[in-house]
């Protein structure tokens, strides 16, 4: 049996899966990113790995899609087309493949179909492998992904979620395989994407079975995650009933949310003679050694709390989320409060809202209202606007059964039933006018963009453009190592630091004095390739998009917020200001909603009031400490 | 005494070739240096002469001495008492001016002839005459120089009118209608057609009354989109007078030179020669000694016409250097304190191609708006095969407001044009200035446009070439990132990472 390398046609390689005898491995090398280095594995890092990885003959290599395409502009400040194009470059033979949202794309709502139909078509020409998914598992929300990527030729891997609970039986599931084969023909991969880790080893090998037995022919693909220590356990069972694909990643960087170590899989399997194809093993350890000693840079991205989450089976957060709640948590100030928010709320609200499955955008839904309903006191008291969409049916039809009435009426108001009435059901989104956001998109770059930078742009229009300004003022900056874009408080002087650049040469930089002039500037030297240079910045507290920027910490916003005056607790952007200047509010009201990453966190306030002045607008980017809006007592 | 002969010859020509004289450098800048340079090659003791604003100057610093003048700016350049008192006091010899300031001023040539202090350039005399239009077109009249043509002054009435129409039909339009006692681009006006003409001779003709108390006008051809190409020249006090070739300094903005080459691109090797005689014949006639240079107009139909004489070194004289091998300023003071010429016609050989881009420090973006007053934050410079530097910055300068632009002269020599200009290109991408805005990125877009390579350009090069504007100033892909390391550091954090 042989390896399965890129370039092969799309027709070909399934039918090659389908005579497999063994198994095939996907490096999930993004979802290793984003479950436990909050996706900030840097592309610098991932071509140091590239020509083991390629060697080693995986199925495919999963390196982007997810919230990686977001991540990549916006704290990796990588173009996620040149990561495609550099990597492709150093890895040949290995096939690339995305994790899709369905109609959400790589974000968190859905957008038109013209701009899903574009984005699909720009990414596809890297893309060989589509992972699509759609968090209701409503087929029709997947549907022109789907169609696109037939159109260009790449495999289509459409997944079932997968999830525990009464509702979810196999009957349930044979029902959605058919649904997704009735649009796709079989002449697909079919993922069970097992994003929270959830369910027993033999539970999964139920499933596997039950699917084989109805569709013999369907290669299937297991993906999962080892947030409760026990994936490997769920692979073999996957494998022995009939999965001719799983998930692993390198052990160097596998942590405690991401998918199980490659070498551990390879190992497990060979006990019931089941052969990894096209596997190299010395290139799997190879890989592993020289990323090893990487991840050191990467420390501070990792879980504030260690350890396996075996209640993962009660809060079913999806691997990709953990690292990113424990973090709000940890910058809430809420970190106390987890057990209660993880082990008694959220279960309760994932079983109110319906039992679907918790993963994006949807986990993002169950988690914000399970920390609202704790820290905002009264449940279901500060609805997100996702809540409320969800429950007007915007994302698609429960899949089992709906919430109580009493939730929708917390949610939409006391007359709800009018409002679901007129309101409710999927969106449809009218297509964009393309030409006139390209004419925008020129407008503001002062230049004519590329298709590439207009597909990034219809995806986040705000960080899109701050990317490109970013790359225009500092180059590519995906050269550098981590131990430079991650440093923290700044080298030695006469430190030496070395990169390479795009054309394989090297560059010195030696680290000078950093005096302060009479100005009150930063006059920082470098010696760059042997010659001096200096660079010189603005005092700190004046820089900052704001005007005057003032750190403050979290008990000084709290304090402020005893004072009526609101502001940012985090970084992030404002989604909505919920009140109107006038207005009166009560201790607990909801007066504004951030969103950080792709959480959206309600602002209520500390007091009774009176709103006088709002300072800010919605969709504006928000630094921590940035003033909302004020609230006065005794008007 | 067989090794000895040679030796013998040595000291002889070493000893007749040794000026052993102190001269004073009137001047700043780069010229100074290059000044500088000749003076101690020749082992004699060059005096440098500052202002105020330029204490910090190089020039000073290379100098073996140097007088401070007073807090100018510029005027203190320009006092020729205080100039020549500076050579007395320090007892130069000979003054050089160098070009701009007092160079092609007759009453200080006059001045240092008065106070027996040589002047290396022509005679006082011969400055005056040629710095005098009027004198200098009767000259190259008389000596039978191609000039742009022209009428004598109109007769009034009817005859007048008729000979300008028939002069505006045998030259064709636009022709320019001056006024004999105009100046200085008053009493100027350009005509396009006929009717104009007519209409138009009355009412200059008030206006000329009116304005210079003088009536008579005359017509001038309007020589359009000419290629300025000059000729060197250079004679000693017996009349002997060579030409060292020719040069194009078509590049221009606003009438200032940016981009001169040696030798002329312009595909006729038989016409530039005439226009080497030309210039000779034009030098001769005006008894002229020294070095200097003799301008002309080239048209379309590759007619060429005298434009005028400059009776000093020139800022583009490097180019004329790199093809001849002729270390003009040595021969400049070598002739000034009456040495003869010691090589002919015939000895004068143009080898190759030579290109100078003056970098100055200025927007070109911002109709070449000045950058002075700041601070040169960085300086690298370049080098290599063929590759000469006249510049007097250094990194930390701080660049006066009140003195002009120029930063260094970029000269670069190659065996073939493409040489050459692929030279010039790897020279401009390898420096790095950066503080003041250069015209180096602007350049870097001349070089590679398809008129430039050909060597298709004339006066209105940058008017007819507006794309060449819309350049990207760069630090560098490493000093982008040299930038953006410089943030981490001085944050202590990547703050677009968190």
């Amino acid at each position: 049996m042989e390896r399965i390398y890129q370039g092969t046609s799309a027709a070909r390689a399934i039918q090659q899966l389908r005579q497999a005898k063994g198994y095939y491995i996907t490096n999930t090398a993004r979802d290793l990113s984003q479950s436990d280095f909050k996706n900030r594995i840097l592309l610098h890092t991932d071509l140091l790995a590239a020509e083991a990885r390629d060697r080693a003959g995986y199925y495919s290599l999963e390196i982007t899609g997810g919230a990686s395409v977001h991540v990549d502009m916006m704290r990796k400040q990588v173009n996620p087309f040149k990561k495609l194009k550099l990597l492709r470059e150093r890895m040949p033979n290995t096939m690339f493949q995305t994790l899709c949202r369905g109609v959400n794309l790589f974000g968190y709502r859905p957008y038109p179909q013209n701009v899903i139909r574009f984005t699909v078509q720009e990414f596809a020409k890297y893309v060989d492998v589509w992972r699509t998914f759609d968090f209701l598992n409503h087929v029709p929300n997947m549907q022109a992904v789907l169609e696109e990527v037939a159109l260009a030729g790449k495999i289509n891997e459409p997944c079932i979620c997968f999830s525990t609970g009464p509702e979810h039986t196999n009957e349930f599931y044979l029902k959605k395989v058919q649904e997704i084969i009735d649009v796709t023909g079989t002449d697909i991969v079919l993922c069970i994407k097992n994003h929270g880790g959830l369910g027993s080893p033999r539970r999964i090998g139920e499933l596997v079975d039950a699917i084989k037995q109805r569709f013999a022919d369907l290669v299937i693909h297991y993906h999962g995650h080892n947030t409760d220590g026990n994936d490997v356990g769920r692979i073999v069972e996957a494998v022995i009933n009939g999965a001719t694909i799983v998930d692993a990643a390198d052990s160097a960087f596998t942590g405690f949310y991401g998918p199980p170590p490659i070498l551990t899989v390879i190992h497990a399997l060979k006990e019931y003679d089941k052969v990894a194809i096209g596997i190299d093993e010395e290139a799997v350890i190879e890989t592993s050694n020289i990323l090893g000693d990487q991840r050191k840079y990467y420390d501070q991205f990792e879980s504030q709390i260690k350890g396996f989450q075996p209640t993962v089976q009660i809060h079913k957060l999806p691997g990709g989320a953990m690292g990113s709640s424990l973090e709000q948590a940890s910058k809430g100030g809420f970190l106390a409060k987890m057990p209660e928010i993880l082990h008694k709320e959220l279960p309760r609200v994932q079983k109110e809202l319906g039992n679907f499955w918790s993963v994006t955008p949807g986990s993002q839904i169950l988690w914000t209202t399970a920390v609202a309903n704790v820290q905002g006191g009264e449940r279901y008291g500060n609805p997100s606007g996702d809540l409320k969409n969800l429950l007007l049916g915007k994302y698609g039809p429960f899949p089992f059964y709906q919430p109580e009435e009493w939730i929708y009426e917390k949610v939409l108001g006391e007359n709800w039933r009018q409002v679901l009435e007129e309101e409710g059901g999927l969106e449809d989104i009218p297509d964009m006018d393309l030409a006139e956001e390209r004419a925008n998109l020129h407008e503001k770059l002062g230049r004519e963009p590329n298709r590439e930078e207009l597909v990034l742009y219809l995806q986040h229009p705000k960080d899109a453009i701050d990317f490109i300004k970013f790359s225009e003022e500092y180059g590519m900056t995906h050269v550098l190592p981590p131990s430079i874009f991650f440093k923290q408080g700044g080298f030695e002087i006469g430190e030496t630091l070395y990169f390479t650049d795009t054309a394989g040469k090297e560059h010195i930089v030696e680290i000078g004095p950093s005096p302060t002039v009479d100005t009150g500037e930063t006059a920082v030297y470098l010696t760059v390739d042997h010659y001096p240079r200096v660079y010189n910045f603005a005092p700190l507290e004046t820089a900052g998009t704001n005007g005057k920027k003032v750190v403050l910490t979290k008990e000084e916003i709290m304090d402020l917020a005893m004072a009526g005056d609101v502001r940012a607790g985090f970084a992030g952007n404002l989604v909505e200001i919920s009140v109107k200047e006038g207005q009166e509010v009560k201790k607990g009201d909801r007066v504004a909603v951030m969103e950080a990453m792709k959480m959206q966190t309600p602002v209520t306030c500390e007091i009774d009031g009176i709103v006088t002045a709002i300072s800010a607008k919605s969709g504006q980017a928000m630094q921590t400490g940035d003033k909302i809006l004020k609230i006065d007592q005794d008007i | 005494m067989e090794i000895c002969q040679p030796f013998l010859v040595f000291l002889q020509q070493h000893l007749r070739e040794a000026v052993k004289k102190k001269i004073l450098v009137a001047n700043r800048g780069e010229i100074a240096i290059r000044l500088i340079r000749a003076i101690q090659e020749l082992d004699c003791t060059a005096v440098a002469v500052y202002e105020k604003p330029d204490e910090r100057s190089r020039h000073i610093r290379l100098a073996d001495e140097a007088v401070l003048l007073g807090n100018g700016p510029r005027c203190d350049y320009l006092n020729i008492r205080k100039i020549i008192a500076a050579a007395k006091h320090t007892g130069a010899d000979a003054i050089h001016p160098g070009y701009g300031f007092l160079a092609e001023n007759p009453g200080f040539a006059k001045a240092c002839e008065e106070e027996g202090i040589i002047f290396i350039g022509p005679s006082s005399k011969v400055i005056a005459d040629l710095g005098n239009k009027v004198v200098a077109r009767q000259i190259m009249a008389d000596a039978g120089i191609p000039m742009v043509p022209g009428t004598k002054n109109l007769p009034h009435g009817e005859e007048g009118l008729q000979n300008a129409i028939e002069f505006g039909r045998k030259y064709g339009y636009p022709v320019m209608l001056k006024a004999t006692s105009g100046g200085g681009g008053r009493g100027i006006r350009r005509i396009d057609t006929e009717d104009q003409l007519v209409n138009e001779i009355p009412v200059a003709r008030a206006e000329a009354k009116a304005a210079f108390n003088d009536d008579s006008v005359y017509l001038e051809k309007v020589v359009l989109e000419p290629k300025h190409v000059e000729v060197q020249i250079i004679a000693d006090k017996t009349g002997k007078t060579l030409h060292l070739g020719t040069r194009d300094c078509s590049i221009q903005r606003r009438n200032q030179k940016l981009i001169e080459l040696a030798p002329s691109r312009v595909a006729n090797p038989e016409l530039l020669e005439e226009i080497c005689q030309t210039a000779v014949k034009a030098a001769k006639a005006a008894n002229y000694f020294n070095a200097g240079t003799v301008e002309f107009l080239i048209d379309k139909d590759l007619n060429y016409y005298f434009m005028e004489i400059n009776t000093r070194i020139q800022v583009e004289h490097t180019v004329t250097e790199m093809v001849t091998g002729i270390d003009i300023v040595r021969n400049q003071i070598k002739l000034a304190f009456g040495y003869e010429l010691s090589f002919g016609q015939e000895d004068v050989q143009i080898r190759g191609h030579a290109i100078e881009m003056r970098i100055n420090a200025e927007d070109p973006k911002n109709n070449f708006m000045p950058e002075g007053g700041k601070k040169v934050s960085v300086y690298r410079s370049t080098g290599g095969f063929g590759v000469r530097l006249d510049g007097f910055v250094y990194q930390g300068y701080e660049i006066p407001e009140v003195y002009d632009s120029l930063l260094v002269k970029l000269t670069v020599h190659g065996f073939t044009w493409d040489e050459t200009v692929g030279r010039v290109k790897r020279c401009l991408k390898n420096f790095a200035i950066v503080g003041p805005k250069t015209t180096i990125p602007f350049y870097l877009r001349i070089v590679d446009d398809p008129d430039f390579i050909k060597g298709d350009f004339n006066t209105s090069y940058l008017d007819t070439h507006p794309h060449l504007f819309h350049y990207e100033e760069s630090i560098g892909e490493a000093g982008k990132l040299a930038k953006f390391i410089a943030e981490i550091h001085h944050r202590g954090e990547n703050p677009f990472a968190s």
